[in-house]
């Protein structure tokens, strides 16, 4: 009876997951780093920074230890005089794998938790080496977390494609504008309004910017 | 004077009379003066400034007297009104060689109502100070007997005023016609007119005594004329406001306006003189008043109050009742993208702007609307004329020539009686691409980027080349971790692994029901076994084959035993038949002599279930 409880429960999971699957980014049908690299790289020669640091920041999502992405990110960053903040040595040490690695990190490290949950109970014998697997597989749920809290950010922030956007007071086009923002400049999204995105600068000056006037890095 | 006021029907010689009057007056108001002035002879000058003023204003009295201290001036008791000292002032004066010390006090002297009034005793030749106080200008001057007066005009005798009792105020409404609509606007004049010296104050704005119309844009202030009436001067106060009828139906309507009046106290007989002489400073002298409040009331006006037809109206009527024209205008001929711009819609005419609404282009492709907001300039003091104008800011979202649809306005014509619906004229309009955000949306993929960009000529050299694309790819960019698909795996093991712990940690948690249906399943198991070997036996008994038999017998017995428990022993029988079966299977025994038919029998005994036995 268990069994068919979570047969069915596992069911009931995949068709939730089917109706919130992702959408397949733009027109590619499948992405990798090289591709998106090769696109930044596209988008600079042809003097678009602001969709060259787009394409190379969801590179560096797919393969954060390139050093090539990194290099030409911070070339065209350098010749689009935008700059942006150096991550810590945690936040350093977490991006020396793709957060996908990290996925599948923290799924072992839930197997080995629960192994060793259920070999201390069944195998008293073997309880200490039970309670060593244990503490492996939360150690990397732990790591998992801490790699989700590292690329949040990420996750939420959106690249200007288009120089010297204006940044205006309300989510309208007749809305005053507070001030213009560089192309290439890395924003984060905190809100929505028809059409409109409330951004935030990492100075924290924050205002509404037209949708076609940036692109989220993770769509 | 009695004689004279007896004979009221010959009046011709009542100037003369008032001449008398006046001559006697002075007489013994001076004889008065010169007995008092004996006591004030220490005041070297008086003089009041200004010696007309309305009531809530003061005049000031200077007095200079000798000596210096306060009691060289005493002031007069004069009803009605307040005198203060506010300041006084010492000097040392030379007169005649003579050194003389002077005082000069300067007094407030406030009026509590309008009325003349008579300060005495106070100037060296004893003349008392007049100090006139009037409600406001145009009730406080005395009319008649002035070039004003005069050229005033007079009412035709056939026009209604309906005076006040005592013939002290009148109040009337004029309205320009008799049948209105539901909604539409009327203007109205009120006029209150006021007989000087005979009403005190004014307490109130006019007000409707119907509440089946409201009086709207009342003006605050109103126009002030003077007007003679049956010889006698009126200082009239003209208002002017809006009547807006509120609910069908025949209605009378009025206004009355609350006044303060002299009420005399002799009887009006006597007081005719009075009345002719016209100078309230002469009726004071002579006639004894007391104040009254009263409402003045004007004449019931009977007013056809119709309803709007429901048959003809316009969708877009918003209740506007009058006779209107209607332009339409863009601020600018062209504009950018993205801009926006500003399409008006003017309003004029007369009637209720109140009611005048329009939401002008509410849904218009390729442009954005927003709401219009509304302004009124009125053409008049109560706002029955004027222009309302409506401004929309739209917003296009495509370059090019475009054209904007005509407005419209519908309103109902009172004097046609039927729905009128105004259109403009379309309006033509230039749309540019907006500055620094081009049209075409801007490529995402780098397929369509223009790769000879001269200004990127630079960077590239610095750049480091391409990559080799893998066939292998993701589909979405967003981590596993945040895919719902893959976090259900680690949820669905959370769940498997927390309920297998669970029933590791609780193994004597079965249920009794489980344990007796696997009782009951090994039952079924072994009866099926014992009817299995009972089948076999007498297979074997019919076809003569004495092994086959030993050995379903061997089995029957080995099931009964295990049925029955290993520690229970078997029948005798049963035990004589297991030794048969050994014999002729281990020992090879014949069993030709065996009879088999009571074996068989001996063998269906042991195959009933012991409790059924």
């Amino acid at each position: 009876m268990p069994a068919r409880r979570l047969a069915l429960l596992g069911l009931a999971l995949f068709a939730i997951a089917g109706d919130g699957r992702a959408q397949p980014v733009e027109s590619t049908p499948k992405l990798s780093a090289a591709s998106l690299y090769n696109a930044g790289n596209a988008y600079a020669r042809s003097g678009k920074p602001g969709l060259a640091v787009l394409n190379y920041e969801r590179a560096r999502l797919l393969a954060p230890a390139d050093a090539d992405i990194a290099a030409n990110l911070a070339t065209v960053r350098r010749s689009a005089a935008v700059y942006s903040a150096t991550p810590g040595a945690v936040a350093r040490l977490l991006m020396l794998a793709s957060p996908n690695f990290f996925a599948w990190f923290g799924l072992v490290g839930v197997l080995l938790t629960g192994c060793g949950l259920l070999g201390a109970v069944s195998a008293p014998r073997w309880r200490r080496a039970a309670y060593g697997g244990m503490l492996i597989g939360v150690l990397g749920i732990a790591v998992t977390l801490a790699d989700l809290v590292v690329w949040w950010p990420t996750l939420h922030a959106a690249v200007i494609i288009r120089p010297d956007t204006p940044v205006r007071v309300a989510p309208v086009p007749m809305g005053d504008s507070l001030f213009a923002l560089r192309e290439a400049e890395i924003v984060r999204v905190e809100a929505e309004h028809e059409g409109f995105f409330l951004v935030r600068t990492g100075s924290a000056r924050s205002g509404w910017v037209a949708a076609a006037n940036l692109a989220r890095i993770v769509p | 004077m009695r004689g004279v006021n007896h004979r009221r029907s010959e009046t011709a010689w009542l100037p003369l009379a008032s001449l008398v009057l006046i001559c006697a007056a002075v007489l013994i108001t001076t004889v008065g003066s010169v007995a008092r002035a004996a006591a004030a002879q220490s005041v070297l000058s008086a003089a009041l400034a200004p010696t007309q003023i309305t009531v809530g204003e003061s005049a000031e009295l200077t007095v200079k007297t000798l000596g210096a201290g306060l009691e060289a001036v005493v002031l007069p008791t004069v009803p009605g009104l307040e005198l203060r000292i506010v300041e006084q002032t010492h000097h040392l004066e030379t007169l005649h060689g003579v050194a003389l010390g002077t005082t000069t006090t300067r007094v407030r002297v406030t009026p509590q109502h309008a009325g003349v009034f008579t300060i005495p005793d106070l100037t060296p030749s004893a003349q008392p100070l007049i100090l006139r106080v009037s409600v406001d200008d145009a009730i406080g001057k005395p009319p008649a007997k002035t070039a004003a007066a005069a050229a005033a005009p007079r009412v035709p005798a056939g026009e209604t005023i309906h005076l006040t009792a005592d013939g002290s105020a009148f109040l009337r409404l004029n309205l320009p016609k008799r049948e209105v609509y539901v909604g539409e606007s009327v203007p109205v004049e009120i006029e209150l007119g006021l007989r000087p010296g005979f009403v005190n104050s004014l307490n109130g704005l006019p007000t409707l005594t119907s509440a089946d119309f409201t009086l709207n844009n009342l003006s605050r202030q109103p126009g002030r004329s003077e007007r003679v009436i049956d010889g006698v001067g009126f200082a009239v106060l003209t208002w002017h406001s809006v009547l807006a009828p509120v609910r069908p139906g025949t209605f009378t309507l009025s206004v009355e306006s609350p006044i303060t009046i002299r009420q005399r106290l002799r009887p009006e007989s006597e007081a005719k003189l009075e009345d002719q002489l016209g100078d309230p400073f002469m009726q004071n002298l002579y006639g004894k008043t007391i104040k009254k409040d009263i409402k003045v009331a004007s004449p019931a006006v009977e007013l056809n109050v119709l309803a709007l037809p429901s048959e003809g109206r316009p969708a877009q009527f918003s209740g506007a009742v009058g006779s209107f024209r209607i332009s339409s205008e863009l601020v600018s001929n062209s504009a950018a993208v993205g801009d926006p711009l500003s399409l008006r819609m003017h309003v004029s005419g007369s009637g209720n702007f109140d009611r005048v609404d329009s939401a002008m282009l509410e849904h218009l492709a390729q442009w954005k609307t927003y709401p219009p907001k509304s302004t009124f300039t009125a053409g008049d003091a109560v706002g029955y004329e004027g222009v309302k104008s409506f401004e929309q800011a739209l917003i296009a979202s495509r370059a090019g020539a475009q054209s904007l649809p005509p407005l419209s306005f519908s309103y109902f014509d009172p004097i046609a009686r039927r729905y009128a619906t105004l259109t403009s004229a379309p309006l033509q309009v230039k749309i540019t691409p907006a500055p620094g955000e081009p049209s075409a949306p801007v490529p995402l993929t780098p397929a369509d980027a223009d790769v000879s960009g001269t200004a990127a000529a630079a960077l590239a050299g610095g750049l480091r080349p391409d990559h080799a694309v893998p066939a292998l790819g993701v589909r979405s960019l967003r981590p596993l971790y945040l895919q719902i698909p893959f976090l259900a795996v680690p949820a669905a093991l959370v769940l498997g692994f927390a309920g297998a712990a669970w029933r590791l940690r609780r193994p004597g948690s079965r249920r009794p029901s489980s344990v007796a249906a696997s009782v009951r399943r090994r039952r079924r198991r072994e009866r099926d076994a014992v009817q299995r070997a009972l089948a076999a036996g007498e297979t074997a008994a019919q076809a003569g084959d004495p092994a086959a038999f030993c050995a379903a017998a061997r089995q029957l017995i080995a099931a009964r035993l295990i049925e029955t428990g290993a520690g229970e022993t078997p029948p005798l029988e049963l035990r004589a038949l297991q030794l048969i079966a050994d014999a002729q299977r281990y020992a090879a025994m014949p069993t030709a002599a065996v009879d088999w038919s009571h074996w068989l029998e001996a063998l269906r005994r042991a195959a009933i279930e012991p409790e059924a036995a």
